[in-house]
């Protein structure tokens, strides 16, 4: 099995030379191989108080690393790298250089809830997850994501479109993002089952929150403020 | 058998005025003919689903406190949702809400400046399949059944979010609860409509949910495993209860079928629309032909 690359620090450690001086004298048959500093320094202990400051992070000092959470996720099957006890072992030691190598499989949460589900310590941990990321993405440690760009596509069609959505406007929204999402044959498909049911009318229809400018407003408001779990 | 939830207001969610209508529809149907009653939130908005969370801890709190102050003003008891992801948006605001004061009181103030009142946390929120089974009960709904479906295969499909987490939704803390690993109140309900419900590991299984769009391969295969674990125990239909997992399996399901193998393919119904069409409304009344997988090519023989 090849080496992971997180663990490859320790292979790299190894020197060998054919020839080696220590002060004058010259060493030879197996002195040659040394091992230079292993230990990887540079923790960040800001980044666990930080989390644990949040709403959606605040349970993360209960975790045990008993990996019920890792043994039972959905994601891990489609990614070895994917671990949330991983996560939040990292998180809590300030490992960032980990977490930025990790940041391909770190949005990958489908919130399936599971981890969350089963925790025998009470650690929400598909919370703790998403706040270990939104970490990474405040700080600018990592590049922003498919999900996290999806996720702000949703935000941004709800807060425009009177406080709902539907497969119309999201749609249009995600596909003008990029995301492929359906085919020709797909349309088709769906445009036959919505006309011969006369339900196109009701998905084409608008529908918005009475009160919605006054809402937003207050929702916007809202969310410049900063909240801590108290 | 009572209702045991007291004033039921129902949070319908942007799906069902989507792709979902034939699920409100006949949400109504069956609760009509078995003489449940509920109130509709007129003015509902969004409750944020698993996105907004992700992008604003107060926007994801407050979009499903507003619903959760407007069931309050309509005197409600408890909050019925159709789409286990709303539950859970709801049910997680309750949450928090409860557990931390501060938080609670800045919720509060927002809301009253949106021109709601405050939300007292006095609300349960449940499930429409939940609301079914404890306050009519699967003899209740046996009585109703005008076309029993003998012979009907089915593989009921809950979806994650309908009893997960167990500390947002309470499953496993009270006994009007589903079973918070394996649930069974949708099969009971299937069961009495005379249809037979084969074993079905996939129950609470992934659909990929919000990464439908942002990790379509991994989406398309979790679903494909779905669809194969019920073809697997001879299932005729997948019977859901989640407009996510619904929505997002039928659109993909040409995409799934190109990948995965035609024999994949499977109409999809809402479990609701079995049960009006048992209880015997035609298949125009319960926009079974709405459904782009047409399960009519299944249901004709029972006409």
């Amino acid at each position: 099995m090849p080496i992971p690359e997180l663990e490859k620090p320790i292979i790299k450690g190894l020197i060998e030379k054919d020839k080696v001086v220590v002060d004058g004298v010259e060493l030879d048959g197996t002195w040659n191989a040394f091992m230079i500093e292993r230990t990887q320094t540079g923790y960040d202990p800001t980044v666990w108080d930080e989390i644990a400051n949040t709403v959606e992070g605040a349970t993360i000092s209960l975790c045990w690393q008993c990996g019920t959470c890792t043994s039972g996720c959905t994601m891990r099957e489609y990614d070895a790298n994917y671990s949330p006890r991983r996560f939040i072992d990292l998180a809590r030691k300030g490992d960032k250089q980990s977490l930025i190598e990790l940041q391909d499989s770190l949005w990958r949460c489908v919130s399936c809830q599971k981890c969350t589900h089963r925790c025998p310590k009470g650690v929400l941990v598909e919370e703790v997850v998403h706040s270990i990321h939104n970490y990474m993405l405040k700080h600018g440690l990592v590049k922003k994501d498919p999900g996290t760009v999806f996720d702000d596509l949703f935000l941004d069609t709800v807060m425009k479109n009177g406080g709902r959505i539907s497969e119309l406007t999201l749609g249009a929204a995600s596909a003008k993002a990029g995301f492929v999402t359906l085919s020709l044959k797909d349309l088709v498909s769906m445009g036959g089952a919505l006309l011969r049911s006369g339900l196109v009318m009701e998905v084409m229809k608008p529908n918005r929150v009475k009160d919605w400018d006054k809402v937003k407003s207050v929702l916007e408001e809202a969310m410049k403020e900063e909240v801590v779990p108290e | 058998m009572m209702n045991p939830y007291g004033k039921v207001a129902f949070y319908p969610g942007c799906a069902l005025d989507g792709l979902g209508r034939s699920y409100e529809v006949s949400i109504k149907l069956v609760t009509q003919d078995l003489g449940l009653e509920y109130e509709k939130i007129e003015d509902y908005n969004c409750c944020g689903a698993l996105e907004v969370k992700n992008v604003n801890t107060m926007a994801g709190l407050l979009l499903p406190a507003r619903n959760l102050a407007l069931a309050r003003q309509m005197g409600a008891n408890a909050v019925m949702s159709a789409c286990p992801g709303c539950h859970y948006s709801l049910s997680r605001t309750q949450y928090f809400m409860s557990r931390y004061p501060k938080l609670n009181e800045k919720v509060n103030a927002y809301l009253e400046k949106m021109g709601v009142q405050k939300y007292d946390e006095q609300l349960l929120m449940i499930h429409v399949t939940e609301f079914i089974y404890n306050a009519i009960g699967p003899e209740g709904v046996k009585a109703k059944v005008k076309r029993p479906l003998t012979g009907l295969k089915v593989a009921p499909y809950y979806g994650c979010l309908y009893n997960r987490p167990k500390a947002y939704t309470l499953t496993g803390y009270m006994k009007i609860k589903d079973d918070p690993e394996r649930p069974h109140f949708m099969d009971e309900l299937l069961e009495a409509l005379g249809a037979e419900v084969v074993p079905f590991e996939a129950k609470t299984m992934c659909c990929g949910g919000p990464h439908v769009y942002s990790d379509a391969p991994t989406s398309i295969h979790l679903e494909a495993r779905i669809l194969k674990e019920a073809k697997r125990n001879g299932a005729d239909l997948l019977i859901t209860d989640c407009p996510l997992g619904h929505v997002a399996i039928e659109t993909n399901m040409n995409k799934i079928a190109e990948k995965y193998g035609e024999n994949l393919r499977m109409p999809l119904v809402y479990f609701t629309q079995l049960m009006a069409f048992a209880f015997g409304h035609s298949p125009e009344e319960t926009l079974l032909t709405a459904n782009i997988t047409n399960p009519l090519t299944v249901l004709k023989r029972y006409l």
